[in-house]
């Protein structure tokens, strides 16, 4: 019955609203427990054929699923869950890493990584996610074979990759709120406001450093221009954020192009880093960086939004903090689409708060919210179809794995903060 | 012309050498020492009395670094300019450097190819060391390449090496960059520093992008260990700039944790870079290593004669204040030696040199000590074993591969007479 009811619910609706529907449950984080199993359904959409096959469920003390088997569908594991453990790790090697001999430095370099603040650890979350996706899994623990220590071998190579990611993640920031002047972040001071800009500068070098040392362990070059594009990416578009000219800043194309350098690359590269070290084909390396690509723009569109429509108290820092940096985003681009007169306005630039009312009153009219919410959705099915393009797997992590990687596209657009 | 004089001067000196024994090498070398300098005598302690190398190579080693000798080589009294070797090369280099920090976005390229101007490259040292060091490893240079191939593989040795000094370079400014926004420094080079032209927030982005520039050149050479071997000279200045930043009373007192910290900020970047340009030739880990030794050696006598400039030079010649690393605080070798003589100089150390007045005291116990006398002698005997790593390195009879080691070696005399 379940699968019948499943199977015609499913077959009346177009995909792109179907994985809508599956997808847009309200996430449970105490829905671990779930994570686990293999609660999971696989539709692989191909062309207009649309084949279902459902593992059944567990019955390993899943109260919960035997109660409420309409949930099957909808009941959404949540993504972090899956590499929780992981995480942990990756996370203490990190802090283990950014230990420097010199004190001063270390509680410098280590002040993002401490056991609170690290953030949402988003990028390190679909880099291991993107690992299992692409077949390389977590060792057995009961293995003893050689084949075992290489699969060891290469997930502890790629748990570097992630981990190098945030380090160059972290160092940015370190920067960037050198640069910004900014007083806080992620909750709470910011480095340079709590130990001087010096010691920020350092502490961002040395965490490039490490960075670099790391990278070059895994001794492949490849990669190691990979990440090293980032670093460069990530400077344009911070210099590129510094020095608009005013046509500049009203161009939509140059703000994409913006955006790209300064959120998507890191994540687009990092992916693509994964696949190659994982030894996958440059077809399936550049999916990887497709879906990391779009992930990123997707998740930049939505910040934009939100920097309009959220709280202080989600966001972690003040909102309407770009305009009043002068930073010209998505929404107000498309809105001076639709009132030109708006031009003007940004023209004359935002030191005068008036004028920050003045476009929040144009925003208002306009469809220019609306619009970037459109633009982040597209984004997150370009991320969506590249892991559907993936080469099929039966492997029920594999598929886990990449279920939740689609899965997060959705989180992306649908979080409120 | 020069050549030729070299050339005679070979032949004539293998003519009159009875026999090729470790013992008469010796024995000439020794005659000549007599005349020479402290650097000479210095050197002769590093030869190899059991040698059975013939005595052509010491001998015009020693006539090299033999500023009073009359058997001066070249006929005309001229000692070889290490740098004029190279200078091609180097135009060849700088290009392609400027080229390499070419970037869409125009503040961060005039922010980035800010100091590889004509005009403010600086004195090249690092590249010049490098180049020579590649000949000197056996490779010749070939025609030089054509223009306008910075952005494709380097295929060939020569332009590998030739990148590694491109690679060195663009990291050292990466340095330069960050320092001076750490130091709130306002001239470098003889020009306003970039952070007070730009502002510090151009200037950290500048130093960011020339070590992505960096790592991705370094990416391109495909060799792994020389990947390691930077990316742990990146890390090494960042540790040294942090010792300097926050040194505890006890470590500045310390002549272990200043070499220590000297290593790292100067001497780490020239040892590393020395011994890629070794590993890329292909070389054993043994004349890696005394690549490495060389440039390790050289870099740190290089900054312990800076550190005596600081006292005694000028601004006129050194483009920066003197006495500016003890007016910020820096406790450099002469003052450490000074204390060793003086204990009652620690508590003014320790007091720390806000007050001008303390710096006049410094001073006044750093002229009656022997401080400055003891860190010349230390860069001396660094010199030297730099110096003797060239000599060790294996026989070769090419005479572009004598002239550069004779070029490096010189390089480790000039580095301690300098005035500037």
């Amino acid at each position: 019955m379940l699968f019948c009811r499943g199977f015609s619910r499913i077959s009346t609706t177009p995909r792109k609203s179907l994985l809508g529907f599956i997808l847009s449950r309200p996430t449970e984080p105490s829905q671990s427990l779930l994570s686990n199993q293999y609660l999971y359904s696989t539709i692989k959409v191909c062309g207009g054929r649309k084949a279902f096959s459902w593992s059944l469920p567990s019955l390993l003390g899943i109260g919960r699923q035997i109660h409420h088997s309409s949930s099957v569908i909808e009941e959404q594991f949540d993504p972090f869950s899956l590499v929780a453990e992981e995480l942990s790790l990756v996370a203490n090697r990190l802090r283990a890493m950014v230990v420097a001999e010199v004190p001063k430095l270390a509680s410098a370099a280590e002040y993002f990584f401490k056991v609170g603040v690290e953030g949402k650890r988003f990028r390190p979350t679909v880099l291991l996610l993107m690992a299992t996706a692409l077949n390389v899994h977590l060792p057995e623990p009961a293995a003893a074979s050689v084949g075992d220590t290489l699969t060891t071998d290469l997930r502890t190579r790629l748990q570097s990759i992630a981990e190098i990611t945030e380090m160059i993640h972290v160092a940015s920031l370190l920067h960037d709120d050198v640069l910004d002047d900014a007083d806080k972040r992620r909750g709470i001071g910011s480095l340079n406001a709590v130990m001087g800009n010096k010691l920020a500068v350092l502490a961002g070098d040395f965490l490039l450093s490490r960075a670099c040392v790391s990278l070059a362990a895994l001794k492949n070059t490849e990669v190691v221009s990979l990440l090293a594009t980032v670093v460069e990416h990530l400077v344009t578009g911070e210099t590129m954020q510094m020095t608009t000219s005013s046509e500049q800043r009203c161009s939509m194309e140059y703000y994409m192009q913006k955006t790209y350098y300064k959120t998507a690359s890191l994540i687009s590269n990092s992916c693509k880093a994964i696949a190659l070290l994982a030894g996958q084909t440059a077809e399936v390396a550049m999916l990887a960086f497709e879906y990391g690509k779009n992930l990123g723009l997707a998740f930049q569109l939505i910040d934009d939004v939100l920097d309009f429509t959220g709280t202080s108290a989600s966001l972690g820092k003040g909102s309407l903090s770009d305009i009043r940096h002068g930073i010209v985003t998505a929404p107000i681009l498309f809105a001076m689409e639709e009132f030109p007169q708006l031009h003007s306005v940004v023209y004359q630039g935002f030191d005068n708060p008036e004028n920050i009312d003045i476009v929040l009153e144009y925003l208002g009219k306009s469809h220019g919210i609306q619009m970037t919410r459109e633009l982040a959705m597209k984004h997150a099915n370009l991320a969506a179809a590249a892991i559907d393009s993936l080469p099929e797997s039966n492997d029920e992590n594999v598929i886990k794995s990449r279920r939740a990687l689609v899965d997060l596209t959705q989180r992306v657009i649908t979080r409120n903060k | 012309m020069a050549r030729a004089a070299l050339l005679c001067l070979l032949r004539h000196r293998t003519a009159a050498a009875t026999s090729t024994s470790p013992l008469s090498t010796y024995r000439c070398l020794k005659t000549s020492n007599s005349k020479t300098p402290a650097a000479g005598v210095g050197r002769a302690s590093f030869c190899r009395p059991f040698s059975s190398k013939a005595a052509v190579n010491d001998v015009i080693g020693m006539d090299f670094a033999n500023t009073d000798s009359g058997v001066a080589v070249m006929e005309g009294k001229e000692r070889l300019d290490p740098f004029s070797l190279v200078a091609d090369e180097l135009s060849v280099i700088a290009s392609r450097l400027r080229s390499m920090v070419v970037v869409e976005v125009p503040n961060l390229a005039s922010a980035a190819e800010y100091f590889f101007k004509i005009g403010v490259e600086g004195k090249r040292f690092r590249p010049t060391v490098l180049l020579l060091m590649a000949t000197a490893l056996n490779v010749h240079v070939p025609e030089l390449p054509p223009a306008g191939v910075g952005d494709t593989l380097p295929t060939d040795l020569r332009t590998c090496q030739q990148r590694i000094a491109e690679i060195t370079e663009m990291i050292h400014v990466a340095s330069l960059l960050h320092d001076d926004v750490l130091d709130d420094a306002d001239k470098r080079r003889g020009v306003g520093s970039l952070n007070a032209v730009t502002g510090n927030k151009l200037a950290v982005l500048a130093g960011d992008f020339l070590l992505s520039r960096a790592c991705l050149a370094l990416a391109s050479l495909k060799n792994t260990e020389v990947v390691t071997l930077i990316a742990t000279v990146v890390e090494n200045l960042v540790t040294g700039e942090t010792m300097q930043l926050t040194t505890a009373s006890k470590q500045r007192f310390s002549m272990e944790y200043y070499m220590q910290k000297t290593y790292n900020k100067t001497a780490s970047l020239l040892s590393n870079s020395c011994k890629s340009i070794a590993i890329l030739a292909g070389h054993t880990a043994e004349v890696a290593m005394l690549a490495f030794e060389y440039g390790k050696n050289l870099g740190l006598a290089f900054q312990l004669i800076d550190d005596v400039l600081d006292f005694t030079g000028t601004s006129a010649s050194l483009g920066k204040g003197s006495l500016s690393d003890i007016r910020h605080g820096i406790i450099t070798a002469p003052i450490l030696f000074a204390m060793e003589e003086f204990p009652q100089l620690r508590a003014v150390v320790d007091q720390g040199f806000d007050n001008p007045a303390n710096v006049d005291i410094a001073l006044e116990y750093l002229g009656k000590s022997s401080g400055i006398q003891r860190t010349k002698e230390l860069a001396m005997k660094h010199a030297n074993l730099a110096a003797a790593a060239i000599d060790s390195l294996p026989e070769s009879d090419d005479e572009d591969v004598i002239r550069s080691r004779q070029a490096l070696v010189d390089l480790t005399q000039r580095v301690i007479t300098r005035n500037k």
